[in-house]
């Protein structure tokens, strides 16, 4: 087990590495830096060059291509993502108080997914070919067909005719204010969750049908189990587990990915402080902004390949 | 499985003798899949209302009218007018080509992009396979929208850059799938006869194998087009993606649209709405077509 752990953790590296290369050109093919971007609201061309040089020197971006990615590597290696190039604060600082929120939001949207996806799934697995199974069908293609930010902006419209009320537009951490928090964050989180339940959904509804007929629960029906138990017991044990994979393998991307949420219900998020660096031309802050998230997702790739390998020994010998 | 059999399995079922015809096979599929039938429906109609956009719009979708700016829905105009007083209704008929032609055309370069690179990868095997594979793996680890806004920030925005960043995310999920099915396929006596014969490397990709993964690709285009409209709104309305004045659903919601969701909610309400329908007719359809020819990729 624990060699096949390290091996996976050492798959990580190459692939990482990839992203990193990948991000790094990436940012610099594109025409203009963070010095330009900085002046253009002053009218660049009153600028001196000399003093936009200096700047650029101070940043390090007069410095060649080879010499920046070496540093930046060295940085990442002792864990110190650097200086944001837009503000000049610690990167650190800058996605602390994001990433808490993108996190919870990631969290919620899953749980309400997961809350979604299984009863739906088993509910349809149960009444195939009926109205009832036709329903979820429904529901669920509908949920992915609706975008999620179209559906934040029904949600907020309704409560602001119906209700009068509108969720709170400043972002407060759990730990200050639970109540306010949530009140905030909920909505955003039923948007998301609904859209991402869909698939979990139809994989509940067909690993759930690939269960039933297995010998085994033919065996529990025929020594006369009670229905209820079959399905708990023996059914959803083996079904349940895909669905929770393909879950959690979308949760990476929830947390970095909800860039148009975030923007409808005003939240600043990971996916809005990337739109904003990518504005800005802000090289250090973006590549650790898709440095943090392709880590996470590889992690939870990780996290899940081993919970199956303890699951199923099987897997390890492969 | 023999790659050819995919297609000919559900296309002849033995029970059914009087499809000759392109109709009786219609509405064969429809009682066979009333879902999908639904979802083509919808899809026919939306491409009726793109062809005819210039015939039944009842006003220029680009057209301003100061006097009549956030009119509620009359008769003048049926679904109300937005900040500019253009016309919703004209602009959501126009705003369909947008859709159709952004879906239409990154599905298609994205999964014949993707096709490709995932049977070269198969057929060439061993450390062409291998690299291209790590490469994928690179472009998997990034958030879809994130790709695509990384490719709008490099190469600008409009319809044609949009179709490049929406097609981006897609050709490695295309190329991961139509790779499995081509190593089966490279494993087929015809391949090994066509390499015999001396063909060379394009020859036996394009001609021999290409045409025998097609059923995933087509499953993988078809369910690429619903997301590909969906990813279109979503970067337009960031307002990165198709840029004013063009009509475009998801442009259509930005901006005066939230602003004025409470005293206007026909802005808001009308263009999500076709969204949503439009995805929701592609993901029926590729979700029947996807049933009818390879039940392997169901749980998908």
């Amino acid at each position: 087990m624990a060699s096949y752990i390290i091996k996976r953790l050492l798959a990580m590296v190459p692939t990482l590495f990839g992203v990193a290369v990948l991000i790094f050109l990436l940012l610099r093919v594109v025409p203009g830096d963070v010095v330009e971007a900085r002046y253009i609201g002053q009218g660049s061309q009153f600028q001196s060059q000399e003093l936009m040089q200096l700047e650029r020197k101070k940043l390090g971006l007069d410095q060649p291509l080879w010499r920046q990615f070496t540093s930046w590597m060295g940085g990442l290696l002792r864990l110190d993502f650097g200086l944001s190039m837009w503000t000049g604060a610690p990167i650190i600082e800058e996605i602390r108080l994001r990433f808490a929120l993108s996190l919870q939001l990631a969290i919620m949207a899953s749980t309400v997914a997961t809350l979604l996806a299984i009863p739906l799934g088993i509910l349809a697995a149960m009444k195939q070919d009926t109205w009832i199974d036709y329903a979820v069908r429904v529901f669920s293609i509908a949920g992915l067909a609706m975008p999620s930010f179209w559906l934040g902006i029904l949600i907020i419209l309704v409560m602001l005719i119906v209700f009068r009320w509108l969720p709170p537009m400043v972002f407060t951490p759990l730990w200050v204010n639970p109540w306010e928090n949530l009140a905030q964050l909920i909505w955003p989180a039923l948007a998301v969750g609904y859209r991402y339940s869909a698939v979990g959904t139809r994989m509940m509804r067909s690993a759930m049908l690939e269960v039933l007929r297995e010998d085994y629960i033919r065996t529990a029906r025929a020594k006369g189990l009670a229905l209820k138990l079959i399905l708990t017991r023996h059914a959803l044990k083996n079904a349940i587990l895909p669905v929770l994979t393909i879950i959690s393998l979308e949760f990476a991307f929830l947390l970095g990915g909800l860039v148009v949420t975030e923007q409808v219900f005003n939240l600043n998020g990971l996916g809005m402080l990337f739109v904003e660096a990518i504005a800005r031309r802000d090289y250090t802050l973006t590549q650790a902004l898709v440095m943090l998230v392709a880590t996470t997702f590889l992690l939870v790739n990780f996290v899940v390949d081993v919970a199956y390998a303890w699951i199923d020994p099987r897997i390890r010998y492969r | 499985m023999p790659p050819s059999s995919p297609l000919n399995e559900t296309a002849a079922p033995p029970d059914r003798k009087s499809a000759g015809t392109v109709f009786a096979t219609l509405v064969d599929f429809a009682r066979r899949r009333p879902l999908g039938a639904v979802g083509g429906a919808i899809i026919v109609v939306m491409v009726m209302l793109a062809a005819s956009a210039n015939l039944i719009a009842p006003y220029d979708p680009l057209a301003t009218d100061y006097a009549a700016m956030l009119a509620a829905p009359s008769e003048a105009h049926w679904l109300g007018t937005d900040a500019f007083g253009r016309d919703m209704l004209s602009r959501m008929i126009h705003g369909s080509r947008t859709a159709l032609m952004v879906g239409l055309g990154a599905s298609l370069l994205g999964a014949s992009l993707g096709s490709l690179i995932g049977v070269a990868s198969a057929y060439f095997g061993g450390r062409v396979d291998l690299l291209v594979q790590r490469v994928m793996d690179v472009f998997f680890a990034f958030p879809v929208i994130i790709l695509a806004l990384a490719v709008v920030s490099i190469i600008g925005t409009g319809v044609g850059n949009v179709v490049l960043a929406i097609a981006t995310p897609m050709v490695p999920r295309c190329a991961r799938v139509v790779r499995a099915s081509a190593l089966s396929v490279r494993e087929m006596p015809y391949v090994d006869a066509a390499r015999a014969a001396g063909f060379g490397h394009p020859r036996i990709i394009l001609r021999h194998m290409l045409p025998n993964v097609m059923a995933p690709v087509l499953i993988m285009a078809t369910a690429f087009l619903g997301e590909a409209i969906l990813l279109e709104a979503s970067l337009s309305f960031l307002g990165l993606g198709v840029t004013e004045p063009t009509a475009a659903w998801g442009l259509m919601l930005r901006g005066a649209a939230v602003e004025f969701a409470e005293t206007a909610p026909w802005m808001a309400i009308f263009p999500g709405l076709a969204i949503s329908l439009a995805v929701f007719g592609f993901n029926l359809l590729g979700d029947s077509l996807r049933d009818a020819l390879d039940p392997r990729l169901r749980t998908q």
